[in-house]
């Protein structure tokens, strides 16, 4: 619950009203280097799909771990629901945010199932007892992702598409309000890239979830999501409706090469011409 | 393998299992043990028994404190070829141990073991780690040389030794049950710790399994990786440096009984922390037995590291064709 710490802040955004995840001037940098985020500032309603694009190196999965609270911001603040981040014990955080990592290895052979269940992580207690429930919530998990067929298998056997259906459903099992996902369709086929972005499109409208999901795929991204927000060096450069934040004088100088923008007749989103520049 | 909740019922059932299985085995190496030596009087037979216990007890401590201190090693460093010995801990342990014996204090030896087993941790660690990440290869090979440099080290000390002290030294090293006089103040220690060490491994079996993941997956779900990772290297190394005191360094317990562990129950820590403890008290009972049936043979007693490092070397390799070539390639 907020707290009245004399910040006006607080008294302005009460915890009912307000954007679901507010993200004001944060700056993080590794070391000493140049800071991965440079006063990066954005709004998520609830019951989103936003995709955050930006070409390499400009912040995006440094951005998903500081909303995960696995990095702390120098400077800056993050809301949730009106709350800052780091006022959540770590483990409501985790009730309310699931986090996809890109890296989806196991190393102790651990099956389908099992991965899953660690997703009831933060609901069960101190020695990790499970209830009825937390298996109701992991075999739902499974059956949203499609990955019941596999249940017993070991992770390590899985294809790359399958592996990260099984990722996202140690999310869901987590039933949380918000999902991270970093490059979910990176090293995906064509096939399995729309399975995945589906999936998330059908999690948003069925689950009431909002979906935070970084990519490199720019049509494939203005074509699920309902919100974009582009970054360059740290900083949100553009923000809104993919019609709006797909247009080639946005992308072109982040880029720094020439891009050329379609829409598509039938529904009525931008994409990319993948023309080689001149 | 099928997965099944896991309950605390389940878990109850389990600890009293394992605690059965350590009890007859113990009472069957105290009592079958014991009947090797002859005796004429009822003073006698209570005299060889209370030995027998004496030494079945430093067994169950020392391998229970052991395979606890493996398994923890195992899943934080997220290898499954490590291991106190192998690391180059119980060296660690081993050469503050006697450095303390032979120049400062006896009563201090077993803190100044402890001390080296906790430097020993930081080095391999620091040694491995690049950009926040351990590299297997690298995490091994510091092992190796590290224990290479002990080995010369207590080497040195040996020979700076008095030589009637030297025999105790090399008999020490070997990794021996009950070679020294009596010993139960160190028993009781190290018994309470490895129990203490068992209570919080078992709190920490969640951590466990989500670091084995990945270190970002277990902090996302809300586990506090970098206390989780002091706390236990702090508490490993402590089990680690208190067996070694009682029983010298005795190398592979921490690397058999995880293993043998996962393959009967998976890979699931909040069931290989209750089965290790035990486990790892009964392998070591079961090794001093078999050393004492060969000495009952009428041969010469035969060192219990010796037996463990004869099966504990294959196994090595035998993990090192499977697990460790299913975890390169996953990578």
């Amino acid at each position: 619950m907020a707290q009245d710490d004399g910040n006006p802040l607080t008294a302005a955004v009460p915890p009912a009203g307000g954007p679901y995840l507010a993200v004001r001037d944060i700056v993080f940098a590794y070391g000493r280097g140049t800071p991965a985020l440079n006063g990066l500032s954005m709004e998520i309603g609830r019951g989103r799909l936003v995709t955050v694009l930006g070409p390499n190196g400009s912040g995006k999965t440094t951005l998903l771990r500081v909303l995960v609270g696995l990095l702390a911001p120098a400077a800056g603040e993050v809301r949730l629901a009106g709350v800052r981040l780091d006022q959540y014990p770590r483990g409501a955080l985790a009730r309310r945010v699931a986090y996809v990592p890109q890296d989806t290895h196991s190393a102790l052979g651990f099956t389908v199932l099992e991965t899953v269940l660690m997703g009831r992580s933060p609901h069960t207690g101190a020695l990790g007892f499970e209830a009825s429930g937390d298996w109701l919530a992991a075999r739902e998990a499974l059956r949203m992702t499609g990955t019941e067929p596999f249940a017993e298998r070991s992770l390590d056997e899985l294809s790359g598409g399958e592996r990260q259906r099984v990722v996202i459903a140690r999310a869901l099992a987590q039933a949380p309000e918000l999902i991270l996902l970093d490059e979910p369709t990176a090293f995906l086929d064509i096939k399995h890239q729309h399975a995945i972005y589906g999936l998330l499109r059908r999690l948003v409208r069925e689950g009431n979830l909002t979906v935070l999901c970084v990519s490199h795929d720019l049509s494939l991204a203005a074509a699920y999501a309902d919100d974009l927000a582009l970054l360059d060096a740290g900083r949100v450069v553009a923000t809104g409706r993919p019609g709006d934040v797909l247009r080639p004088e946005v992308l072109s100088p982040v880029y720094d090469t020439p891009i050329e923008v379609r829409t598509d007749e039938a529904t009525g989103r931008p994409y990319l011409l993948p023309r080689p520049p001149a | 393998m099928r997965v099944r909740p896991f309950t605390s019922r389940g878990y109850v059932g389990g600890i009293l299992v394992g605690f059965g299985v350590w009890a007859v085995v113990a009472a069957v190496a105290v009592g079958i043990g014991g009947r090797l030596w002859a005796w004429d009087s009822v003073a006698q037979m209570r005299n060889v028994l209370a030995l027998r216990l004496e030494w079945v007890m430093t067994a169950s401590v020392v391998g229970a404190a052991l395979a606890l201190a493996g398994l923890a090693f195992q899943a934080l460093l997220r290898n499954p070829l490590a291991e106190p010995y192998i690391l180059g801990v119980s060296g660690g342990a081993g050469l503050g141990f006697i450095l303390c014996q032979l120049f400062l204090s006896v009563v201090l030896a077993p803190l100044l073991g402890f001390a080296g087993a906790l430097a020993t941790v930081v080095i391999v660690y620091t040694v491995a780690q690049r950009r926040g990440r351990i590299e297997p290869y690298t995490l091994l090979l510091s092992g190796v040389i590290i224990n290479a440099v002990y080995g010369a080290a207590i080497m040195l000390l040996t020979a700076l030794a008095r030589p009637e002290q030297r025999g105790d030294i090399a008999v020490w090293m070997m990794g021996n049950i009950g070679a020294f006089g009596p010993q139960w103040p160190l028993i009781v220690i190290v018994g309470a710790l490895a129990a203490g060490v068992a209570a919080l491994f078992a709190l920490f079996a969640k951590g466990f399994n989500l670091v084995a993941v990945g270190e970002d997956t277990a902090g996302a779900l809300g586990v506090n990786v970098g206390r989780l990772r002091l706390v236990t290297f702090v508490a490993a190394s402590l089990v680690t440096g208190a067996s070694v005191a009682l029983a010298g360094p005795i190398g592979f317990v921490g690397l058999i009984c995880p293993h043998l562990m996962r393959m009967l129950l998976g890979p699931d820590h909040r069931r290989l922390v209750p089965a290790t403890l035990f486990f790892g008290a009964t392998f070591l009972v079961l090794a001093d037995f078999a050393a004492c049936l060969w000495e009952g043979a009428g041969n010469r007693a035969l060192p219990v590291g010796v037996l463990t490092a004869m099966c504990g070397g294959p196994f090595f390799i035998y993990l090192l064709r499977t697990r460790w070539r299913r975890m390169m390639e996953t990578r």
